[in-house]
């Protein structure tokens, strides 16, 4: 056979990446003809199965579990556990389920003796050399090995350590301040190898040596560099690796579950709080197919410790020495709203910050409202030209974050997506992999774990897209299903409008273009990074900072508005700073009165994410001390203030919310925004003049993913990662 | 240190020889060879040319340092870890100094049958080292492997790329003086009536005529 | 579609506790309300530490009879009046400590009422 047709059979493979594995899983369904099913019997009962899922999809389709160490829904397929032998009828040996596809007629036998002799066998082989130190081990309770041992495994040992020479044993491995080794545990099922090298693109951990003297680990000394790698302590069937903050805390039976959502960016990934007697002890995720899939980000996981350092746990007023001094909440009430009584609505202002919820939200509206205050604002920005926010479809993330596996060109413009919404970024990655997504990034040149189109950083690339001009605009448009990202970052620039109007008017024509069967294809996407922006600005809340200064306010609510954005100087001297939120930080330190508020992990309420997805956190714990939920807050000062808002409870305030923004209140459901050729035609006539600065996200490198907002500053445990980073990056292995 | 397969470690420790400031790089031939190398690997699968490329390192350096495995990562454009995943697999990539003789004796059954103990046993008197050292004057190190594939010349033990069989101890002796004198002592059989695998008489299996088509086959077939 | 959903329901029969009906039902708690009321004076003796007045105990005696009153079904009446009738005896025979009966004085509770009125819950923390 000669080169070039060697070459051409090689072809569909081509895409297999430099990490070395092949994907074979989640492969892209977009088959164009419905394949024939297969007619499958399944300890006798027949199912019929697409052609190409495994032996062990089958069964799982007929009911059937079968027990797995290496295979994994969302990773490639390793087949080297063995756990999941299984007879099949006419083969002469027991067949590894997860690799082998099914074939018609086949039958089955999941219940057989030999199915059961061959599990009890790989179990015992397993265990050889796998320490008894489960009384010890974090994993016990949640450990995939003790589960199968109980169920699958032989009832007695056959174990005898006849030559004294002990188990198998294996260094430890320092990979981080967040996951914990404890290799004597490892089965070698790979499992977190596959995840770095697939899911987050980094190839830190492999196996090295063969044999009986196989580790996992990474070879050099070295951090495991990634800003998923708290993944892999979920995806660990054992003891391996376990979480260090976590360590030797709880038994998961002991602990109570609350189902909630994150708010450390703004995807909303679900995630389950586990708490004990008041305490939050971890965060781990909760699958949501349409947002995380089954992936957190270690800011979401880990920065819980933050919590609990630097609360508000009690009010504070000013004392006359200048000093903030806890006091009763009739006292601070009181006071502050006296301060109020005095001033004029005019000469109000509110500022919400990152993690507020809609109900906070919208009972601070309401407040400031009624006072006759129109300045209440969101902490990020929003260019105000067009519709600007009128229409949600000018801020949100329309394609949605499912809708990126469905895209075949995304265009980034200022936007990170690595570390300002890292499960984002998996599943760009993903999209890469799978379904050849290519991708290009207006930006500064960056890691983001997978192959881009650089187009450059200057914002006279976004111009010339969007005339047409750039070199890159004839494979922009002939995508059938692009999507542009717009980092939120950008709003914070001095010519926002103008990037603004680009995207918007180069995603109009990209729209205009789109063929008739993906008409419905929406491509202009907002990627926010705060939690609270998209129910703030479906609230009515205004994204102009800049209004408050100009104004000059005598009272400033800040509602957890940490950003420093406005800077006591930047107010006169007489202004009254009342900063309602959980953490002594930024907007605290200028305050002359603090009331202390819930922590997400405190409160039953409502965000919208970035694709305006309503989303409810639950009460895991009470909040600390003195401190109450936002909006029962702002209700009671209300009153102290003689207005009163028209709910008293949770119900009421939701009942509100929906009376202004319904979305808000269908929980897990996106509601469709339209209208992007009207925004465009509004911005048609916006005169366009960019500032020399390049497009540049805020967050460049991992080492300030970490601390970005008042939880994660607090956290020992983010601190912790920026050390360990800085220390990689000096580190001779790199 | 200990060498031979199943003594190695299989993480990497800084040591003086080995750290990640030891300059490695191909010399300007074998870049040459690097290229041609790669060529044989069609485009995306590139990553496949890293256990040529790992043996073309080994053989410059004369071990495998791990800034030669970086660079071969380098070259090939594929993560570190998965270069790590090969060199450590394969025993015959040396990730710690070596002699400029890596003696490797066969000590599996055919050869054990046929005294490699013995063999062995003559290398240890002659050079003064044990299994897995390597002599002050760094010219020898003596590591045990398992099967060479040359069990019809049992024993036997391979030198670098030379492969010597049908060994005696006096034969080790010899050869291993010739070395020392910087002499290259002939490879091959050494008990001087062979010239391969050949039997030492006539041909004892398959002595007769090749059968012809259709030879055993059912007759109503 | 089963049997059990093709039989049409007709009226269950009851065993009655006491009363047959809300008459006989009635005339039994005045009976119970009766016997209570001409105790009265010996109850102001008995618990004499309660330090009661006998208008006070006739109060306190409508408040328990009527905070029932609501009652209509048959069986839940006999069984307030079974017990009634026990609670009668228990303190008639002075089985009672005066602290337990004073349990019958709603106005001697000591427990604090929760606040109704959203600030007070506010102040008080009630989440």
């Amino acid at each position: 056979m000669n080169r070039l047709q060697l070459n051409r059979l090689i072809t569909p493979l081509s895409r297999i990446k430099q990490h070395g594995y092949i994907f074979v899983a989640n492969q892209s369904t977009a088959a164009k003809k419905e394949p024939e099913k297969l007619e499958v019997f399944v300890d006798g009962k027949p199912i019929h199965v697409e052609p190409n899922t495994t032996v062990l999809q089958a069964c799982a389709e007929a009911g059937v579990e079968i027990p797995r160490y290496c295979y994994h829904e969302r990773l490639s397929i390793a087949g080297n556990c063995r756990m999941c032998l299984v007879e099949i009828e006419k083969t002469p040996k027991p067949v590894a389920s997860c690799a082998m596809p099914v074939m018609k007629g086949m039958r089955i036998l999941t219940d057989s003796p030999l199915t059961k002799k061959a599990r009890e066998g790989v179990m015992e082989f397993l265990l050889v050399n796998h320490p008894l130190d489960c009384p010890i081990c974090d994993q016990g309770g949640e450990c995939d090995l003790q589960d199968q041992s109980m169920m699958f495994g032989s009832d007695r040992s056959r174990f005898t350590d006849n030559q004294f020479s002990g188990k198998r044993s294996v260094e430890d491995k320092n990979i981080g301040p967040l996951v914990k080794t404890s290799m004597n545990r490892c089965i070698h099922c790979t499992r977190c190898i596959r995840f770095g090298s697939e899911v987050a693109g980094v190839s830190d951990l492999g196996t090295t040596g063969r044999g009986s003297d196989m580790v996992i680990g990474t070879y050099v000394e070295r951090l495991f560099m990634s800003e998923l790698s708290g993944n892999v302590i979920d995806l660990c069937p054992v003891g391996a690796l376990t979480s260090k903050p976590y360590a030797f805390t709880a038994r998961p039976w002991e602990t109570r579950k609350s189902e909630s959502i994150d708010v450390m960016d703004a995807l909303g990934s679900n995630i389950v709080v586990h708490t004990r007697s008041g305490d939050v002890l971890r965060v781990i995720p909760r699958i949501n197919e349409d947002v995380n899939e089954e992936w957190i980000s270690d800011k979401t996981r880990f920065a819980y410790d933050g919590l609990k350092r630097q609360r508000l746990t009690a009010p504070m007023l000013k004392n006359r020495d200048g000093y903030l001094t806890p006091c009763d909440w009739e006292d601070a009430l009181s006071v502050v709203a006296e301060k109020i009584g005095r001033s004029t609505g005019s000469k109000m202002a509110a500022l919400a910050g990152r993690f507020c919820d809609a109900e906070g939200l919208i009972a601070l509206k309401d407040f400031m409202n009624q006072l006759g205050c129109e300045t209440v604002c969101v902490e990020e920005l929003f260019p105000n030209v067009g519709a600007s926010t009128d229409l949600r479809s000018n801020y949100l993330f329309n394609g949605t974050i499912a809708g990126v596996e469905h895209a075949d060109l995304v265009l980034l413009v200022g936007t990170n997506p690595r570390y300002e919404a890292s499960v984002l970024n998996a599943r760009i990655r993903k999209a890469w992999t799978h379904n050849d997504l290519r991708v290009a990034v207006i930006g500064p040149k960056l890691d983001l774990t997978y192959t881009y189109d650089h187009l450059g950083d200057s914002t006279k690339v976004l111009a010339e897209l969007s005339s047409g001009k750039h070199a890159f605009s004839k494979i922009l448009s002939s995508a059938k299903r692009p999507l542009i990202i717009l980092g939120s970052a950008m709003f914070q620039r001095q010519d926002t409008e103008s990037v603004y109007a680009a995207t918007v008017s180069l995603a109009n024509k990209l729209r205009s273009s789109l063929a008739d069967e993906n008409k419905e294809w929406r491509i202009f996407n907002v990627l926010h990074r705060y939690a609270s922006q998209v129910a703030a600005l479906d609230l009515g809340y205004k994204p102009d900072v800049k209004s408050i200064i100009e104004l000059k306010p005598k009272i400033l609510y800040l509602f957890g508005a940490d950003e420093g954005l406005i800077k006591r100087q930047d107010l006169p001297n007489d202004c009254y700073i009342i900063y309602q939120g959980h953490h002594g930080d930024r907007g605290a330190l200028m305050a002359d009165a603090i009331l202390p508020g819930a922590a997400y992990t405190e409160k039953q309420g409502i965000y919208a994410n970035t694709e305006g997805r309503a989303q409810q956190t639950r009460l895991a714990v009470t909040p600390p001390g003195k401190a109450r939920e936002d909006w029962k807050i702002i209700r009671a000062l209300a009153e102290v203030c003689g207005l009163t808002l028209p709910y008293n409870d949770i119900d009421d305030v939701r009942s509100r919310i929906d009376q202004v923004a319904p979305n808000l209140t269908r929980i897990n459901t996106i509601e469709e925004a339209n209208y992007f050729k009207q925004n465009a035609d509004l911005l048609q006539n916006h005169k366009t003049s960019f500032t020399d600065s390049a497009l540049t996200p805020p967050i460049t490198e991992l080492k300030d993913f970490y601390m970005t907002d008042p939880i994660s500053r607090a956290s020992l445990t983010m601190a912790k990662c920026v050390k360990a980073v800085e220390e990689q990056l000096k580190s001779r292995h790199t | 240190m200990l060498l031979g397969g199943h003594d190695k470690e299989y993480v990497h420790r800084d040591t003086p020889m080995n750290n990640p400031d030891v300059k490695f790089d191909f010399t300007p031939e074998n870049y040459k060879r690097v290229e041609a190398i790669k060529a044989i690997y069609p485009e995306g699968h590139q990553a496949a040319a890293v256990i040529p490329l790992l043996d073309l390192a080994q053989r410059q350096h004369g071990w495998l340092p791990l800034t030669a495995m970086h660079k071969v990562a380098e070259v090939l454009n594929m993560p570190k870890m998965r270069v790590y995943e090969v060199a450590t697999f394969y025993t015959m990539f040396n990730r710690d100094p070596i002699g400029k003789y890596h003696i490797q004796v066969c000590t599996t059954t055919p050869c054990w049958l046929c005294n490699s103990d013995g063999i062995l046993k003559c290398i240890e008197r002659k050079l003064g080292i044990h299994v897995g050292q390597t002599t002050k004057d760094g010219l020898f190190t003596l590591s045990e492997a398992e099967c060479l594939g040359a069990c019809v010349n049992a024993p036997m033990l391979s030198i670098n790329d030379d492969y010597y069989e049908d060994l005696t101890e006096q034969d080790m002796e010899q050869i291993l003086d010739e070395i020392k004198q910087g002499k290259k002592p002939k490879a091959g059989p050494r008990n001087g009536r062979r010239y391969a695998a050949e039997p030492f008489d006539k041909l004892s299996s398959l002595t007769e005529e090749p059968k012809g088509p259709g030879f055993g086959i059912r007759s109503d077939l | 579609m089963s049997l059990s959903n093709r039989i049409t329901p007709v009226l269950k029969e009851i065993r009655p506790v006491l009363s047959v009906n809300h008459a006989e039902a009635k005339r039994r708690v005045l009976n119970l309300y009766k016997i209570w009321l001409r105790q009265i004076p010996y109850i102001r003796v008995d618990y004499i530490s309660n330090n009661w007045t006998e208008p006070e105990l006739r109060k306190i005696l409508k408040e328990n009879f009527l905070s029932n009153k609501n009652v209509t079904d048959i069986r839940v009446i006999d069984r307030l009046l079974v017990k009634g009738q026990m609670d009668f005896v228990e303190t008639a025979e002075i089985w009672r400590q005066a602290h337990n009966a004073a349990l019958f004085d709603r106005s001697m509770d000591t427990y604090k009422q929760k606040p109704k009125h959203f600030l007070e819950r506010f102040y008080e923390g009630h989440h």
